[in-house]
């Protein structure tokens, strides 16, 4: 049986690996990917904990609270790619670094 | 699981009258195929009013759980509830007077701004961390939608992009320290959070929540994407993010600090941390916005500026084991919501006055220079002496209720302690001074460039700014009935 310490790092791994994709990325589609990439980081930590918590008997509440999240993230990547969209057909592109329009 | 009654419907009121008013507007959007559509705007306000009153009737009410714990009615989220209906109400008529001569009235506009009142409403009265999650996002989806809404030009797609990763990236923060916080304890209620106490687990879940909620009050340094998205969106939209998004954000960040993490460990570890963060933000907020022209980008900063302030009254909750704790702390939490409420007023009245003298065309390089506001004072004099009032009110002049709102945030911190953060905040103030002034002094001594063009005046806008004007006047000349409405609403729910 894989120790539940294991699923909790690979979550604070890929927990990292979308806070890096996010700071370090230029390209929009990769750098939303990373922010789902973290929801989903935030939902494999939960879900764990609500097998194997610290403390007290396995709840469903960690199982529930996954759902709600992936309904969330749903909702937010539709309005995300809308965005992604209304970028593209201004600019022609998707890259961070001709987002500067608006500056000092 | 949950078991809930009639009574607990009947205090999200509020929320669903909002929720209804979205739904009207979506739907006569599609029905009522005319081009007269001022009704929608004269709707939303209706129901923002109507929504207002709701919280008003609730006011006296005895704070109590409802959805089994989910969520609580008590003054608190009354009060905060109430200031973010007002600021949808002052959203609705500057949307009135902004969209029509740029022919994009449209119910969808209005059912957005609706929705995500009701995501601030429910954030305020969130007693449990996924609730708080899920209102957060349909407060925050539906604002980076309104952002977008303008679709003339690069400036709206960029703005909302910008704000729309920031805010999917604090999000996320917040939800990772929501799964830390829910392993530590085995909960995600405040309460119980609060109960199950200990454990370095449970302060990084704390880190990351205040990192995510530090984006969305644009605390620096997480105030990056705030002048870009706030010069990029139209601007009853950026009205709306300043006064709504930041009294909602503010609330929450208190009832999470006090509720969840009210207990002596880790407010000795979140206070200077708040300390720290308030400084910066109070002084880069006011240092940035020195440099700049363009007035939309200067009110950015400010409220970036403002937020500051607004955590000083944050920092001085903690309990910190002076004597007298709990009388300091409501005293600051009185601060707190007698500040959001002036600063919803003053912000909306300058956004007000922006959209007023602002081009028509948002392509231009510059529609927000300060040069749109030379000679207001002969041309436009009722006008000028609104913005000229609710300058002031920023710059925190007596007689003004940024004024007062300032004076109990400093005096809450002296009360508790903290000297040296409330003498750096006055600092920063005067620091503020000079380029709120420069606004008054190119309105009233530059006269206007030759052949400049006169906005059309438009009713709803000039309403929105002489009202805030005379009501910012009048708190500050008499900030009494606010003063004890805000002390009334300093009970939190297991706080």
């Amino acid at each position: 049986m894989v120790s539940p310490a294991a699923y909790l790092i690979v979550g604070a791994i890929l927990f990292a690996l979308g806070l890096f994709g996010v700071l370090a990325r230029r390209n929009a589609l990769t750098i939303f990917m990373s922010v789902e990439l973290m929801l989903n980081a935030a939902n494999l930590t939960f879900l764990t904990f609500a097998r194997h918590p610290l403390r007290g008997p396995p709840s469903l509440d960690g199982h529930a609270i996954a759902f709600f999240v992936i309904a969330v993230a749903a909702a937010e990547a539709a309005v995300g790619l809308a965005v992604i969209i209304a970028v593209f057909r201004t600019r022609g592109t998707v890259e961070v670094d001709a987002l500067r329009t608006l500056r000092n | 699981m949950i078991h809930f009654q009639a009574a607990d419907v009947a205090a999200l009121a509020p929320e669903i009258l909002l929720s209804a008013g979205a739904i009207v507007l979506m739907v006569t959007e599609v029905f009522l195929r005319g081009e007269r559509r001022g009704y929608q705007a004269l709707l939303t306000a209706a129901f923002a009013a109507a929504a207002f009153e709701a919280f008003a009737a609730q006011s006296g009410n005895p704070p109590r759980a409802i959805f089994g714990g989910f969520a609580v009615q008590d003054g608190f989220a009354t009060f905060a509830g109430a200031v973010v209906c007002a600021g949808l109400f002052a959203t609705a008529l500057i949307g009135a007077g902004f969209l029509r001569p740029r022919a994009a009235e449209r119910g969808e506009f209005y059912a957005l701004a609706l929705l995500a009142a009701v995501g601030m409403c429910l954030l305020v009265r969130g007693a449990d961390l996924l609730f708080v999650f899920v209102a957060l996002e349909l407060m925050s989806v539906s604002t980076y939608a309104l952002v977008a809404y303008l679709r003339v030009g690069t400036r709206p797609s960029e703005a909302s992009f910008k704000y729309f990763i920031l805010g999917a990236f604090s999000s996320a923060l917040f939800l990772y320290g929501t799964a830390l916080c829910f392993g530590a304890t085995g909960r995600t209620s405040l309460s119980g959070i609060a109960a199950a106490g200990g454990g370095r687990l449970l302060l990084a879940g704390l880190g990351l929540i205040l990192a995510g909620l530090a984006f969305k009050v644009a605390a620096v340094p997480f105030h990056m994407w705030t002048p870009d998205v706030y010069e990029g969106a139209p601007t009853p939209v950026t009205a709306f993010m300043a006064v709504g998004v930041k009294a909602a954000a503010f609330a929450v960040l208190v009832r999470i600090l006090l509720s969840a993490f009210g207990a002596r460990p880790f407010a000795a570890a979140w206070q200077p941390l708040l300390e720290a963060l308030a400084v910066l933000t109070m002084f880069g907020g006011n240092l940035l916005a020195l440099g700049q022209r363009s007035v939309k980008r200067m009110l950015a900063y400010s409220s970036v500026a403002h937020a500051g302030y607004l955590l000083v009254a944050v920092a001085s909750t903690a309990r910190t084991g002076r004597a007298a704790a709990a009388a300091v702390r409501g005293e600051a939490v009185t601060g707190l919501l007698f500040s959001l409420a002036a600063y919803t007023a003053t912000t909306a009245g300058a956004f007000a006055a922006l959209a007023a003298f602002e081009r028509l065309s948002g392509s231009e390089p510059q529609p927000w220079d300060l040069d749109r506001f030379a000679g207001l004072a002969k041309r436009r004099p009722w006008a000028a002496a609104a913005t000229a009032m609710l300058m002031l009110s920023l710059a925190g002049i007596p007689p003004s209720a940024g004024f007062v709102g300032k004076l109990l945030v400093f005096r809450a911190a002296v009360d508790a302690g903290l000297v040296p953060l409330a003498i750096l905040g006055v600092i920063a103030s005067l620091i503020g001074l000079y380029y709120y002034l420069r606004v008054v002094v190119v309105m009233y001594m530059e006269p206007a460039p030759a052949g400049a063009p006169v906005s059309p005046p438009s009713w709803p806008t000039d309403l929105t700014l002489v009202a805030t004007a005379a009501i910012v006047l009048l708190i500050g000349i008499g900030p009494g009935p606010l003063t004890a409405a805000a002390a009334a609403a300093t009970g939190l729910l297991g706080g």
